[in-house]
């Protein structure tokens, strides 16, 4: 190998696919973040307002910052919960199902319970994460025990999930107004909201048990190669049904987030969460053949989702602009995160 | 070999049978193609009653059934009695199920649809009216589709002009803005027929007052979250130029306050549209200042009624004016003063209505523009 072929394998090894596709996510993160201010400018200075960029945006405001982290914070739990599922090189599709009746179970028994977070309805918390994660583990037992595609198992429980939701409240809405338990969105410190920090100390936990635990590894083994793992004395089934468990769990942590959000439990309280968190997971980097991406991939992700979100009506660009910038996005971001080479066919 | 000869004897009386029955059974079809479709049978003694439409999980489409439920219940049936076919948002399963229940029934059946887009109308009514069934249509139909051109089989068409009743609540948020400032539209699905009209109610009451602009029109999908989202996207941009609100509808409205409710925002206008039990409390609380009730609970069960009773050949429908055969239903407007009224009304107890009252609450003959 001459000197000259030598450089140039540097110089490729310096933008290598590994790096463009760990930071590529966060690199889209910043321009969107800089990009809706740039719109803004280019409106105002039309009209020939002052207008400094950056600093006049009411896009790039502390502000609008907590009303993004707002709607994030509930979408954030949900994905986390599936980027278990997805380094297990797996899906779950049944959020949408768990996260309604676990609103709902939770805004049963804590009304029943008391109705205030200073009685015994606080155990209203623990009870729905616990709905959530046994959910998940019916989940996870009928992938596993009935040997069903995680893919089709998940969608099936989270039709259950919402047939289920109906049946507990026949159609009604449960409000939640105890102003204690509604201090989740009022209460705010240092300009956000507790949900943010709530769910934030729950990001921490998710990148405790990614990063630190047995479990965690297990995950990225069996998404790095199932029969490998399994020939190494890992028990492929239980990682699984654990993983199922955990998110479940986290789609709980999620549907209680949401009712925080709006007060309000029914049976669309999970509307729209799988298409929020799949395409946060996704667009965060987190390949969907499993073993690459974690929760921080994630949190880049909703918060890409978000922001986009958030900007298009800011900027005044219609709803159906939105979904197509999406849609391209996840293109986008599959083509970036898939080495097409190693790929020799696709179903 | 007489095993084989009597093997083929045996084939020629089977083949002749066949062949007889084949003759008889055409006859049969082409004596019934003489009297023509709904001729057939004058009155159903004891019709199957179903209800098709979208899903329950929506608390407006869970209203529309719980009236047709009251309505079987009122015949002194329980509330099973009622079929329920579910379509979940797709017209070829809204139209295979009712072919299958028309095959199932033999066409001894009231139907009360709401065919979920407007060209399956037509192939539905088609069905049933070809089966001697009974069908009474609800929101979704084209304009060239009418009951009177089906003699009794299509018994009536409901449905609501939102446009009038979403300018007069337009009327009332513009005036408590006090005829100026900035005003923002959170709307359905953007395609949905509702959607559109209550949009274009706002934008018929803005015409009277020059001084407050549309700042935006953004759809929020019917969905609370969504709204929430939208509205909170829409203080950033506008900030403190929003001075009112027009929701396309309660669901919305409940997103809506709590995007205000998170920036400490209070006594913001805002209306709203469907009259659902939270928000009149709300509006009793005036946190919404108007609201409008299209009594989905009497529709539903007037729908189910209106096919029953012209199944039983209680009425004759081809024998009504055309105001009763194809009709706007209700709309009742809510606002802070009468709001307490209503609730008694209305929510605390469900009416018992008199489900033979076809025509009672309705609001004139449907006018296409």
């Amino acid at each position: 190998m001459d000197a000259a072929t030598y450089v140039g394998t540097q110089r490729r090894k310096f933008l290598s696919r590994e790096r463009v596709v760990k930071w590529a996510p966060l690199l889209v993160l910043i321009v969107l973040v800089l990009l809706f201010p740039l719109f803004e400018w280019l409106e105002d200075a039309r009209a020939g307002d002052d207008h400094v960029y950056l600093l006049d945006s009411r896009f790039f405001s502390i502000r609008n910052a907590a009303r993004i982290f707002i709607s994030a914070a509930p979408a954030l739990m949900v994905a986390i919960g599936v980027t278990f599922i997805i380094i297990m090189g797996s899906i779950d599709l049944s959020m949408e199902g768990t996260v309604s009746v676990c609103a709902v179970v939770f805004a049963f028994a804590f009304i029943a319970w008391g109705g205030t977070l200073l009685s015994w309805a606080w155990l209203a918390l623990p009870v729905a994460v616990l709905v959530g994660a046994f959910m998940g583990f019916v989940n996870g037992l009928v992938h596993i025990k009935l040997k069903i595609p995680s893919f089709m198992a998940s969608l099936a429980m989270g039709f259950v999930g919402t047939g289920l939701a109906l049946l507990l409240t026949g159609g009604d809405r449960i409000r939640v107004e105890d102003p204690i338990f509604r201090s989740l969105l009022t209460e705010r410190w240092f300009n956000f909201p507790v949900m943010c920090y709530v769910a934030f100390v729950f990001l921490l936990i998710a990148w405790f048990i990614q990063s630190r635990t047995t479990l965690g590894r297990n995950f990225y083994a069996v998404g790095g190669g199932e029969e490998l793992a399994h020939a190494s004395g890992l028990n492929v089934e239980r990682v699984r049904l654990m993983g199922f468990t955990l998110a479940g769990a986290f789609f709980a942590v999620g549907a209680l987030l949401a009712v925080g959000r709006i007060g309000i439990a029914e049976t669309a309280t999970g509307n729209n969460f799988m298409f929020v968190s799949i395409t946060a997971v996704v667009v965060g980097g987190t390949a969907l053949w499993g073993g690459i991406g974690g929760v921080w991939n994630t949190l880049v992700g909703v918060l890409i989702v978000n922001v986009i979100n958030n900007g298009m009506v800011v900027i005044g660009l219609p709803g159906w602009v939105q979904d197509g910038t999406l849609g391209l996005l996840v293109i986008a971001a599959v083509v970036l995160s898939t080495d097409r080479k190693s790929v020799s066919f696709v179903k | 070999m007489s095993f084989i000869k009597k093997f083929i004897d045996q084939e020629k009386v089977n083949r002749r049978d066949l062949l007889l029955a084949s003759a008889y059974g055409m006859g049969g079809v082409a004596a019934a193609g003489l009297l023509g479709p709904g001729m057939a049978r004058a009155a159903i003694a004891d019709p199957t009653v179903a209800w098709s439409y979208r899903n329950r999980t929506n608390p407006y489409w869970n209203e529309i059934v719980s009236g047709g439920e009251a309505f079987v219940e009122s015949l002194g049936k329980s509330k099973e009695f009622l079929t329920h076919l579910i379509n979940e948002g797709s017209s070829e399963k809204s139209l295979a199920d009712v072919k299958a229940l028309l095959s199932k029934t033999n066409g001894d059946l009231a139907l009360a649809i709401d065919t979920n887009d407007a060209p399956n109308a037509r192939p539905v009514v088609e069905a049933c009216a070809e089966a001697g069934a009974y069908v009474s249509t609800l929101w979704n139909k084209t304009d060239d589709l009418h009951p009177w051109d089906f003699g009794d089989n299509y018994v009536s068409h409901m449905t609501w002009s939102d446009e009038g009743p979403a300018e007069q609540t337009a009327r009332i948020l513009l005036e408590a803005m006090g005829g100026k400032g900035g005003v923002v539209h959170l709307g359905g699905i953007a395609s949905n027929n509702p959607a559109i009209e209550r949009l274009n109610g706002l934008k018929n009451a803005l015409v009277d007052y020059p001084d407050v602009e549309l700042l935006d029109a953004q759809p929020a999908d019917w969905d609370t979250q969504k709204a929430n989202q939208v509205m909170s996207s829409f203080l950033t941009r506008y900030g403190d130029e929003i001075t009112g609100v027009h929701c396309a509808n309660d669901t919305i409205a409940y997103g809506v306050l709590e995007a205000l409710r998170a920036e400490g925002i209070e006594g913001m206008p805002i209306v709203s549209y469907d009259g659902n039990p939270q928000a009149v409390e709300l509006v009793a609380a005036g946190e919404i200042l108007a609201t409008v009730f299209t009594n989905p609970h009497w529709g539903g069960g007037i729908t189910a009624s209106l096919a029953y009773h012209a199944a039983t050949g209680a009425f004759k429908p081809s024998e009504e004016p055309p105001e009763h055969r194809e009709f706007y239903g209700p709309t009742i407007f809510i606002t802070p003063e009468d709001a307490a009224e209503f609730k008694a009304n209305y929510i605390e107890n469900v009416p018992t209505y008199d489900w033979t009252d076809f025509w009672g609450p309705s609001n004139g003959q449907i006018q296409y523009g």
